[in-house]
């Protein structure tokens, strides 16, 4: 296990100095001025010019200059915005967390009816609700999500009124921003009208999650549909019924189990298509996130921006992939022991 | 009474469209306390009959018997729970291939406890049903022959060799004390020591706890040595059954008779290099079965009679399914003689 821990680890610290070098290397290869591109300040005189250099460490060989990056990087000093001049760091811990809540929500929705459904589904596979729950998620695989979103957008707040079209909370309720997580924070705060408030926080996540988690729903039913088919059809199978086992015990103690332990990496991966198509939806409905604050910074040529924003988006990412596949490799007894051999 | 008696047990099964008899009209019989075995070649449906008294078949196979009774009981009429409970306690069935038998992410503890139906454990607290269980356990892994058990206990399938599975497999069979033991195959790919030690348990087995067995398998020479009477399957049709020293002295049917001249073992005279005696052709495929007897195109003695099916007809407990068994030719031949 220590082994296996310290190979992820390994890899974990590899792939992120990778993607640190990376960002590093792209103040020289953005175009512009390597200063400005680093520190996001365009320096007005020389004396300014030579500070900042002097700052960054410019003036020394490449090697001092990664260096002093990578202690930037660490102390949460990452430069500033080039064009609100504000701090990158502050500036993305107010937008990351906003894109996780809208990830978390996305996911579970889509376990929760996802795997349900796909479960049932690979059961009594080839009958009217298996292909019913089949279509559904045909159906809604195809759908693109930026296009999905604007059909919400249109049905659900322009023709119907019912659900709020953009941002997290309505103006009124001024949420105090602790954590950025919305409705723990309305939770948290004393403000008046907290219930109202959290309401309407729900009411405004709808239509992203919606719209988020219907294509990941899709494939974590297919997912599992066909894992329950696959496993049902094996020999234990048969073996469990003619030892008169119950059909519940067969189903969720044998089969349900075996049927996940090979899907739940499939569908942690699934994560990071669900983190990009957050940042998709984010931008349509608005959504303070990363995605959004990503895209504005496309638009202005905001350079130190979109240098660290990469590099979160990024090492989150990797991060995330990498511990799924520990975990995952961790808990499933038949992958990587040693398999015996037999004459 | 019969333990186990099938008559005329026809099974179409679905070969994409249409509907082809996979078993036509097969009778079998296992009486209390008997080894009786299914012998046939690969292909010729005895897994399909383990499968169809177990009730382990796709819902849109379509099964019709004469016949497919349990201690009376008619498996076919009963519902699936008066089936379960029976499948619980009474039969209980090895597989061909055990390491794919078990449940790959359980280990062999959690499996074998999983087995032990609750009427056999004291009444108690759960520690003490716990510990019952693992006596239990060990006790049942100590009988099939299988050493460390307690380390064996925490392995995964996966982890373990393949004839101590098999031997976990009939300490899994046990557990239920059952009344029938159905061993599908359970000596396929094994080596010849490693098959002694499984048939000589189950033999042993046979005689000390009188349990019935109905042991499915190709390997004449284990049948001869363990087994009291024999059914031969050929193409999902039953050829011949009875005792199996008759079957051996006098076989009757062409298919039985070429069945013992292709295995050496059983001729004391053969030359060396000689050739052995096989049947021309091969096992037809479902999709192309011949109508009447399925032997017909390979048979030696086949007449025009032969494109119908043969009605199983009996002396002394022998019974074949043929027009002209191989009895009845020799007496033709005599009067031809004369």
């Amino acid at each position: 296990m220590i082994n296996l821990l310290m190979r992820y680890v390994n890899l974990l610290v590899l792939t992120v100095s990778v993607l640190v070098i990376f960002s590093f290397s792209l103040a020289y290869l953005f175009p512009g001025d390597t200063l400005t591109n680093i520190s996001g300040i365009v320096p007005e005189t020389d004396a300014q010019r030579a500070a900042l250099e002097e700052a960054f460490k410019l003036n020394s060989s490449i090697f001092a200059q990664f260096w002093h990056y990578l202690e930037n990087l660490v102390s949460g000093n990452w430069g500033v915005s080039f064009t609100s001049q504000v701090g990158l760091f502050e500036q993305i811990s107010i937008a990351f967390p906003a894109s996780m809540e809208l990830t978390i929500y996305a996911l579970l929705v889509s376990i929760v009816v996802g795997i349900p459904l796909g479960f049932i589904g690979g059961i009594w596979h080839h009958k009217p609700f298996d292909f019913g729950v089949v279509s559904f998620s045909i159906v809604s695989y195809s759908f693109p999500v930026f296009w999905l979103a604007l059909i919400f957008i249109t049905i659900f707040s322009l023709q119907l009124g019912l659900l709020p079209l953009s941002g997290r909370v309505n103006l009124l309720y001024d949420v105090p921003h602790s954590s950025g997580f919305i409705l723990w924070d309305i939770w948290q705060s004393d403000i008046p009208n907290k219930y109202d408030a959290f309401i309407d926080a729900i009411r405004h996540l709808i239509l992203p999650t919606a719209s988020i988690a219907l294509v990941t729903t899709a494939i974590f039913i297919r997912f599992t549909r066909r894992a329950i088919m696959d496993e049902m059809e094996k020999g234990y199978i048969d073996a469990a019924k003619s030892r008169g086992f119950t059909t519940k015990q067969i189903f969720f103690k044998h089969g349900l189990r075996n049927a996940l332990v090979p899907i739940l990496p499939l569908m942690a991966m699934q994560v990071s298509t669900l983190i990009t198509n957050a940042m998709v939806v984010e931008t349509i409905f608005s959504w303070p996130g990363i995605g959004n604050w990503l895209i504005q910074a496309i638009y202005q040529r905001d350079y130190p921006a979109i240098r660290i924003g990469m590099l979160v988006v990024s090492v989150f990412v990797v991060t995330l992939t990498i511990t799924i596949e520990f975990i995952s490799r961790a808990i499933d007894p038949a992958r990587d022991k040693f398999e015996r051999a037999t004459i | 009474m019969a333990l186990l008696d099938v008559k005329n047990l026809t099974l179409e099964i679905d070969t994409g469209g249409e509907f082809v008899k996979a078993l036509d009209k097969v009778s079998l019989m296992v009486e209390a306390g008997e080894i009786k075995a299914l012998v046939g070649e690969s292909g010729s449906g005895k897994s399909l009959i383990v499968r169809a008294i177990i009730g382990a078949i796709p819902d849109h196979w379509i099964i019709k018997a004469d016949r497919l009774t349990w201690k009376g009981q008619n498996l076919l009429a009963m519902s699936n729970e008066q089936r379960r409970v029976i499948m619980r306690r009474e039969i209980a069935v090895v597989f061909q291939d055990p390491t794919s038998s078990l449940d790959p992410s359980a280990t062999l503890r959690a499996q074998l406890e999983e087995s032990i139906p609750e009427e056999l454990l004291d009444k108690g607290m759960f520690w003490k049903r716990n510990k019952q269980r693992r006596e239990i356990a060990i006790g049942l892994m100590h009988k099939v022959g299988i050493k460390n058990q307690e380390s064996f206990m925490q392995r995964y399938p996966h982890e373990i060799p393949a004839d101590i599975a098999q031997k976990f497999m009939i300490a899994m069979a046990l557990v239920s004390e059952p009344e029938l033991l159905i061993a599908d195959d359970p000596t396929r790919s094994m080596e010849s020591t490693t098959k002694n030690q499984i048939l000589r348990l189950l033999s042993g087995l046979n005689e000390t706890k009188n349990l019935a067995i109905l042991f499915v398998s190709h390997d004449l020479l284990a049948i001869s040595s363990m087994a009291h009477t024999m059914t031969v399957l050929y193409c999902g049709q039953t050829v011949e059954s009875g005792r199996v020293k008759h079957l051996h002295r006098r076989p009757l049917h062409p298919y039985t008779k070429a069945l013992l001249d292709s295995a050496p073992s059983f001729q004391i005279n053969l030359p060396p290099k000689s050739h052995l005696v096989a049947l021309e052709g091969t096992i037809p495929t479902l999709q192309h079965l011949p109508i009447g007897c399925r032997l017909g195109p390979r048979c030696p003695n086949a007449r025009r009679e032969c494109v119908k099916v043969p009605e199983q007809r009996s002396i002394h407990h022998h019974s074949y399914s043929c027009h002209f068994p191989l009895h009845l030719l020799v007496e033709e031949k005599m009067e031809n003689k004369e």
